[in-house]
């Protein structure tokens, strides 16, 4: 009998999706697991994978909105019968459902968090009871140990080879490329995702504004916060995310997310931070900086940080954010330029704080300094607002007492 | 060490008890002069007379009865119900009144009494004289539930069966009447709670009863040949599990396969399942696979019967399953 393809649910709040194409067509045989379409949910698109083998035999919805658990086409043996369905849905219910939606947290797999093979389709990393005691005692992160059990399980053989540093696994090693060879890395769907995004995002017209601040009083401040509550472990990307919550607030233009219809002003800044997590980037979101204090920043940031690394962060974690920090001070960068992170207006690149040589008055000094470039959605923000934003941003970190 | 048929070590352990213990006679449907349905009881008619080999009427809630009132007196009767099916006719009198008198009457009152029955297909006997109703009974409080697979332990755990002083249901196989094994020179009882493990492995650890005890081991030696080290595990005894030998038994392998021929579907295996998901939660490596019949009544056709029923083949298959081999 044929199987019919259904409109998956990739998350909690998701009532219907929006099929942009097909890629294959009808006839064409289908491996499990081989991307079918590319279902557009709001927030990404994303591959649907083809649960059973056999030939695509119909598609019943070519392209359009369709609600969750509808049938969308029907895989099976070549020359199957397939029954009839209605062809799309009607549109009154589907296009009132997904408003409703909008209110509650959406739980698509965040697709930062996939990555490993492993993973499903909610990032949740498959692994074996064994594999995860095995990982646990031996402080191993699952999320960058490929799985070779049943459908991709990390099973407690792959956390063995893991931990003896081994080749990732026998079907997954690529036997060392003879040289001068091109190796090819299959696209991921997380690849491809952030591709496509990152290309949307470089098509907003952005201009970038670069200062540097004197990290003196912030050094020492983050001593103070530490000797005084050594068990919170403040950093200075607390006290960034803390001044630059602040300067949303002050500059709310540039707190902003630009639409065809308007410019909507957020009312309080949520600030995603740039995690390298296993799998890749992801940007964990610490909400309402501007009113939390300097401990509460770090311990949101403390328990999103260890999630991203451990790939447990939810969806809802990655959601909501209205600016971002990208901070590769670690890497002995001195500055770089950051690429928006849509819908967002505007992001902050953070460079290493280094001592560098400055001039006071006609003397020189060396001070800790930082290098923030600032990438602002030109269609959103003017030069002069982001150029006010991007001072009291440094005027805040070399005297922080002026972000009370 | 002599030689039995399963038969003749059910038989063995019966005529045994009865010669040395005149408190233990056995009673059911057409066991005297025919010598039982499956010739389990045959000659023992002569040897014991018909005072001690007890022909019943056709009514298994009556022999039933009969055999617990038996008991509460102060006899050990080993009761035949002659087919597993027809233990739903004597189940009124063995789940609500055998399983539950000890407890009611405070201790007052024992009830030493064993319900010999079997089934199983691969004979062809159709829906209503092959099913594999061990499940309903491991349910009951009260009941102890023995499956034996082999000669030795078929003798072993009967005499235990008769010696208990609770009502314990023993199920035989059919199909394994005419297997031959080993048994020991003298009985040895085998007491009630102890698995037994018929084959050490590292790789799967696979628990089955009755009959797929044999496809179990088939399979294994199969799976042996393409580099799977297989430990087969036959509980032997359902009702008290021997949860302690299961679960270390998976705790090594790190991967657990339940086989029997009753239906899949809230099967024994079923329980199994649940006991070694969370006693040995951290040990699994894989999904617990459940091998047992497909959820359908028996059907008459030989290639039909084959097809609901598991055998080696499938056991292999899911211990394949468990190893990412499929």
């Amino acid at each position: 009998m044929a199987t019919e393809v259904i409109l998956p649910r990739l998350g909690q709040g998701m009532e219907s999706g929006t099929i942009v194409r097909w890629l294959k067509s009808e006839g064409e045989p289908v491996q499990k697991g081989e991307p079918l379409f590319e279902l557009d949910t709001d927030k990404v698109t994303q591959e649907v994978e083809a649960e059973a083998a056999g030939v695509l035999l119909k598609i019943a919805v070519p392209e359009g909105e369709v609600p969750v658990g509808q049938t969308v086409a029907f895989i099976g043996a070549e020359g199957e019968d397939v029954p009839d369905v209605p062809a799309a849905a009607p549109p009154a219910e589907a296009s009132e459902k997904p408003l409703q939606a909008e209110e509650e947290p959406r739980t698509e797999p965040a697709p930062q968090l996939e990555g490993a093979a492993a993973a499903d389709g909610n990032g949740r990393v498959k692994a074996s009871p064994l594999a995860r005691r095995l990982a646990r005692e031996r402080g191993i992160d699952l999320g960058a140990v490929r799985g070779t059990g049943p459908e991709g399980r990390i099973v407690a053989e792959d956390v063995e080879r893991a931990e003896a540093g081994g080749p990732a696994a026998p079907p997954a090693a690529p036997a060392l490329a003879p040289a001068g060879e091109v190796e090819r890395v299959p696209l991921s769907n997380v690849r491809r995702t952030i591709a496509r995004r990152l290309t949307e995002a470089w098509q907003i017209p952005v201009f970038q504004l670069q200062a540097s601040a004197d990290m003196t009083r912030v050094n020492a401040l983050v001593a103070r916060l530490r000797e005084r509550d050594p068990d919170v472990r403040t950093t200075v990307t607390d006290v960034l995310t803390k001044v630059c919550g602040q300067a949303l607030m002050r500059h709310r233009e540039v707190n902003a997310e630009f639409t065809e219809e308007a410019i909507l002003l957020h009312p309080s800044a949520n600030v995603g931070l740039a995690v390298a997590a296993p799998q890749g980037l992801v940007v964990p979101v610490i909400r309402s900086a501007e009113r939390l204090s300097l401990t509460e920043i770090a311990a949101v940031r403390a328990d999103l940080v260890g999630r991203a690394r451990e790939s447990k962060l939810r969806a809802d974690d990655l959601e909501g954010g209205t600016f971002t920090i990208s901070n590769l001070g670690m890497y002995a960068v001195e500055s770089f330029t950051a690429v928006l992170n849509p819908p967002q207006a505007a992001i902050v690149a953070v460079g290493a704080t280094e001592e560098r040589v400055v001039p006071m008055g006609s003397e020189t000094a060396v001070r800790p300094m930082v290098t923030l470039t600032c990438t602002f959605d030109h269609r959103a923000v003017d030069g002069a607002p982001a150029a006010a934003f991007l001072q009291t941003l440094k005027e805040s970190l070399e005297d922080p007492g002026l972000a009370l | 060490m002599p030689e039995l048929t399963y038969r003749e070590a059910v038989r063995d352990a019966l005529s045994t008890a009865m010669r040395q213990d005149d408190d233990v006679f056995i009673m059911g449907e057409d066991i005297a002069e025919m010598g039982g349905s499956m010739g389990v009881t045959a000659g023992m008619l002569e040897e014991f007379g018909k005072e001690r080999v007890r022909n019943t009427p056709i009514s298994e809630m009556a022999l039933a009865g009969a055999a617990i009132g038996a008991a509460m007196q102060g006899m050990r009767p080993v009761a035949e119900i002659m087919y597993e099916d027809f233990m739903t006719l004597a189940a009124e009198q063995v789940v609500n009144q055998a399983a539950k008198l000890r407890y009611m009457s405070g201790g007052q009152l024992t009830v030493p009494v064993v319900f010999r029955t079997q089934g199983g297909a691969g004979w062809s006997p159709g829906a209503q004289h092959a099913q594999q109703l061990e499940a309903w009974f491991v349910h009951i409080p009260g009941l102890k539930v023995v499956f034996a697979s082999t000669p030795e332990d078929v003798r072993g755990l009967l005499w235990s069966a008769i010696y208990d002083d609770n009502p314990v249901v023993f199920f035989e196989h059919r199909t394994l009447y005419p297997l031959k094994g080993d048994v020991p020179q003298e009985i040895e009882p085998i007491p009630i709670g102890r698995a037994r493990i018929h084959r050490e492995g590292e790789d799967v650890t696979v628990i089955a009863t009755g009959r797929l005890v044999h496809e179990s081991l088939e399979a294994a030696e199969e799976a042996e040949g393409e580099g799977i080290s297989v430990e087969v595990v036959d509980p032997r005894t359902l009702q008290p599990l021997d949860e302690e030998t299961l679960v270390s038994s998976v705790k090594k392998t790190n991967r657990a396969v339940v086989a029997h021929e009753a239906v899949t579907r809230m099967g024994f295996g079923a329980e199994v399942a649940a006991v070694l998901q969370y006693q040995a939660f951290d040990w699994l490596d894989a999904p617990i696979e459940r091998v047992g019949a497909k959820f359908s009544p028996l059907p008459f056709a030989p290639v039909m019967e084959n097809f609901v029923v598991p055998h080696a083949a499938e056991v292999l298959a899911a211990i394949k399953r468990t190893v990412g081999k499929a």
